[in-house]
């Protein structure tokens, strides 16, 4: 099969999904929940083979390819369902496999594959850090393993079962897999716009067995680097779903809303603005599309390819967000209205992984060295 | 309250304008509650009412009234200093519909017996007023409004729907724009009437915003009864009177304080997440920044104009577009700013301080909608400055 045949499939897979096991009606009722997710629904996510799509077919997966999972993702994300169908299947499965622990591997990644374990990635501590070695929580050896101290902000999901953990050990960055109710470890929430929560933890010595360690210090940057900038990736993917549901919903407002006896679609002042927002959609759509094709060839730019996803697909979903508000009228700040929902999305997948300002920095700091090689 | 317990008003407009305003602050700084400066949200009649009874007791709770009335009987200069200093302490609105908008129409148009029975009831906040203006259908295009009111004796009897009416939930009373005769032209059928709304037949649905509060309404009517006499004007010049007030509103819409009050709160963010040392922010920061100083010089135009006692003309929707729009990239370029922290709901800890960042984000997008959007002021500024065909 094609790889356009295998995305096809994928994403009328993720519509069956959307039509028969979520709606908006779930979404709203889930939200400011604890901990804000479904895990029955999570299990279905599971059985239709998408919690593994990037899992190696040796430990239960599929084996597929970032398009793949974008594609899937794309689509899921139009449904606004707040499973952590990204933190989990791409950013924690992708820091296992990265790692250098097969058994570890072998214990975790058919569980993550199957639905039964959902594991958050526990790497940032700053508001807008995104270097995975740049962290204060320490990793001390001790009896057999480590000690981890130190605090954690912004991991994804709140209500996971396991939290991969970087820390700075003695010859570089760790990730060690702890166990929710792990003797030392708090986990609290924050809340964000679109009522989905993100776990803040505190880490008071909390003993890891080597057996857990996911990544030694040889390995644990890399890894993470690594499934930071997939996923970030990913996330451009997800923005693109929710800015072109929101814009299709927008279209269609203009459409139908009369004043001044004609559709408001027709006043050339919005039809300019609606053009603009299909622009830069369609600058989102371009850009992922492109990653897909270099990465494929050359996975060295990985970094650059996923500052440049994720600094234009963070700016299309806000700006389409608000400007899709700002079409609507009145209706556009009620919470009635689904065109909020997606402007909320679109702010907290926009955060995430660092923001389109956080990520036109770090292009800079990046693109010199690559055009000088 | 009676209106003996006032303190009586000296002419303030005979003050010098720093000796005014040295006092406006003074009273602000002492008699506002501090937990309500710079409130992030719409404040509702419960949390504002002990301010609001201060603000009576003072004599000041209308400062554009004329003084008979109980008002401080500001001139456009003093009000629009009353107003700088409302703004530069972070003063809450109270639900002020009455006071900002029906007192200002109703001294105008109403009659003597009309300004007796409303006016000290609604000085003293016995009467809380909600605006019933806008429709399901007739939003922008105000003129199209369906709501119908049809004489039966002394009474008028209403039935349609209003939508968006903020401070429904508080209100005691409505005024309302109400359709008097179909065969008139759009405009010309239109009247303006006073009810109570406790009404027979009246239904309030809240509406959640954005912000997960309720601070507007869905308001039905069916056959509801006020009476002829709380007719304000003739029959079917509703429309007339109501956009007669229009103007000095878009010159208060487009005052620079907001947005000088929002650079602080971008400011502390920037200082505490170390932005001010990237160029890229800093350049962005320093245009806002600039961008709001120009606001301020637009707007000393037409506040000059108005202190002389003159009328703005069309020209000042651009005021309002550039108070609007710059606010909200303002709150655009916080949320930024906070990275991570620029989703989360609430006051958040932004490395260290609690700082919440969302709720400007969204309070300032009814802004450029609400009170002429900002497509329908670029449409005014096109036709009636530029004069295009
Ligand atoms: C927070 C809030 C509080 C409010 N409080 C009150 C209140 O107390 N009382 C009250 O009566 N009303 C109130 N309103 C209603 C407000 O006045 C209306 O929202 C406003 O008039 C816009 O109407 P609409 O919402 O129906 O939008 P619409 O008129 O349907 O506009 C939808 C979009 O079409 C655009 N558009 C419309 N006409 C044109 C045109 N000719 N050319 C180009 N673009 C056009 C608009 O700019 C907008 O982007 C409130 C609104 C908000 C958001």
């Amino acid at each position: 099969m094609s790889q356009e045949d295998t995305n096809q499939m994928l994403r009328d897979a993720v519509g069956g999904f959307a039509a028969r096991d979520t709606s908006i009606a779930r979404v709203r009722a889930l939200r400011e929940t604890d901990p804000g997710f479904d895990r029955a629904v999570w299990k279905k996510i599971a059985d239709a083979g998408w919690t593994g799509i990037l899992v190696p077919e040796k430990f239960g997966g599929a084996g597929l390819s970032l398009p793949e999972m974008a594609a899937v993702l794309e689509e899921f994300a139009k449904t606004l369902s707040p499973e952590p169908l990204n933190a989990v299947s791409s950013l924690a499965a992708l820091t296992l496999s990265g790692g250098d622990n097969e058994a570890l591997q072998a214990r975790l990644l058919p569980q993550i594959a199957a639905g039964d374990l959902i594991a958050a990635v526990a790497w940032q501590e700053s508001e807008s850090g995104i270097d995975p070695a740049a962290i204060e929580t320490t990793a001390k050896e001790a009896a057999g393993g480590y000690a981890l101290s130190g605090s954690k902000r912004f991991a994804v999901p709140f209500g996971a079962d396991a939290y991969l953990v970087s820390a700075k050990g003695q010859g570089g960055v760790i990730v060690a897999c702890v166990d929710k109710s792990a003797k030392g470890l708090t986990v609290d929430s924050e809340l964000r716009a679109d009522g989905t929560r993100v776990a803040r933890l505190k880490l008071d010595n909390v003993q890891v067995a080597k057996a857990d360690i996911v990544a030694s210090a040889g390995a644990g940057a890399r890894a993470l680097g690594q499934a930071i900038d997939q996923t970030t990736i990913l996330a451009g993917a997800e923005l693109l779903g929710v800015m072109s549901r929101a814009l299709e919903i927008t279209l269609d407002y203009m459409r139908t809303r009369v004043q001044f006896d004609r559709p408001i679609g027709s006043f050339q002042a919005l039809q300019h603005r609606a053009v603009d927002l299909f622009i830069q959609k369609e600058l989102s759509f371009s850009v992922l599309r492109d990653a897909h094709i270099h990465l494929a060839q050359d996975a060295d730019a990985l970094a650059l390819w996923a500052s440049r996803v994720k600094s234009r697909c963070s700016e299309a979903g806000m700006r389409i967000g608000r400007e899709s508000i700002q079409i609507h009228g009145g209706i556009g700040f009620t919470d009635e209205c689904d065109i909020g929902l997606y402007l909320k999305r679109a702010m907290v997948l926009s955060a995430w992984l660092g923001n389109g300002a956080v990520h036109r920095r770090r292009y800079a700091a990046l693109a010199p060295a690559l055009e000088a090689a | 309250m009676s209106s003996s317990e006032i303190s009586s008003q000296p002419d303030w407009n005979a003050y010098d304008d720093d000796r005014f305003r040295s006092e406006v602050r003074a009273f602000f700084e002492t008699a506002y509650p501090e937990e309500l400066r710079y409130p992030a949200f719409f404040l509702s009649w419960s949390k504002t009412q002990h301010w609001y009874r201060k603000l009576y007791a003072q004599g000041w709770a209308a400062p554009a009234w004329p003084r008979e009335w109980g008002g401080m009987g500001l001139d456009g200069a003093k009000m629009l200093i009353f107003m700088e200093e409302q703004e530069r302490h972070g003063i809450g609105r109270t639900p002020d519909q009455g006071i900002t908008l029906l007192g200002p129409l109703l001294i105008r148009y109403a009659s003597e017996e009309q300004k007796r029975q409303f006016l000290p009831p609604t000085l003293s906040g016995e009467y809380l007023w909600c605006q019933g203006y806008s429709e399901p259908n007739a939003g922008s295009d105000l003129a199209s409004l369906r709501t119908e009111a049809v004489i039966d004796g002394d009474e008028y009897v209403i039935n349609g729907s209003k939508i968006w009416t903020s401070y429904a939930m508080d209100a005691t009373h409505m005024f309302i724009l109400v359709r008097t005769d179909k065969s008139a032209k759009k405009q010309e059928g239109i009247s303006f009437l006073l009810l109570r709304m406790d009404s027979p037949g009246i239904t309030v649905r809240p509406i959640r915003n954005l912000l997960g509060s309720e601070h507007f309404a869905q308001v039905f009517f069916d056959n509801v009864r006020t009476p002829v006499a709380w007719r304000i004007g003739k029959p079917n010049q509703g429309w007339t009177m109501a956009k007669a007030l229009l103007g000095f509103e878009r010159v208060s819409a487009g005052s620079p304080k907001v947005a000088q009050n929002g650079l602080r709160r971008l400011e502390a963010v920037a200082a505490r997440l170390g932005l001010m040392e990237d160029a890229g922010f800093r350049d962005r920061y320093l245009q806002l920044k600039l961008d709001i100083a120009d606001l301020a010089s637009v707007y000393d135009r037409f506040a000059e104009l108005v202190k002389r006692g003159g009328t703005p003309g069309p020209d000042v929707s651009m005021l309002k577009i550039l108070a609007t729009e710059t606010y909200q990239r303002l709150t655009e370029l916080t949320l930024e700013a906070a990275g991570n922290a620029g989703a989360l709901h609430g006051k958040v800890d932004i490395a260290g301080a609690p700082l919440d960042i969302l709720s400007p984000f969204y309070m300032s997008r009814p802004f450029t909608i609400a009170a002429g959007s900002s497509e329908v002021q670029r449409n005014i500024l096109a036709k009636n400055v530029l004069q295009l065909p």
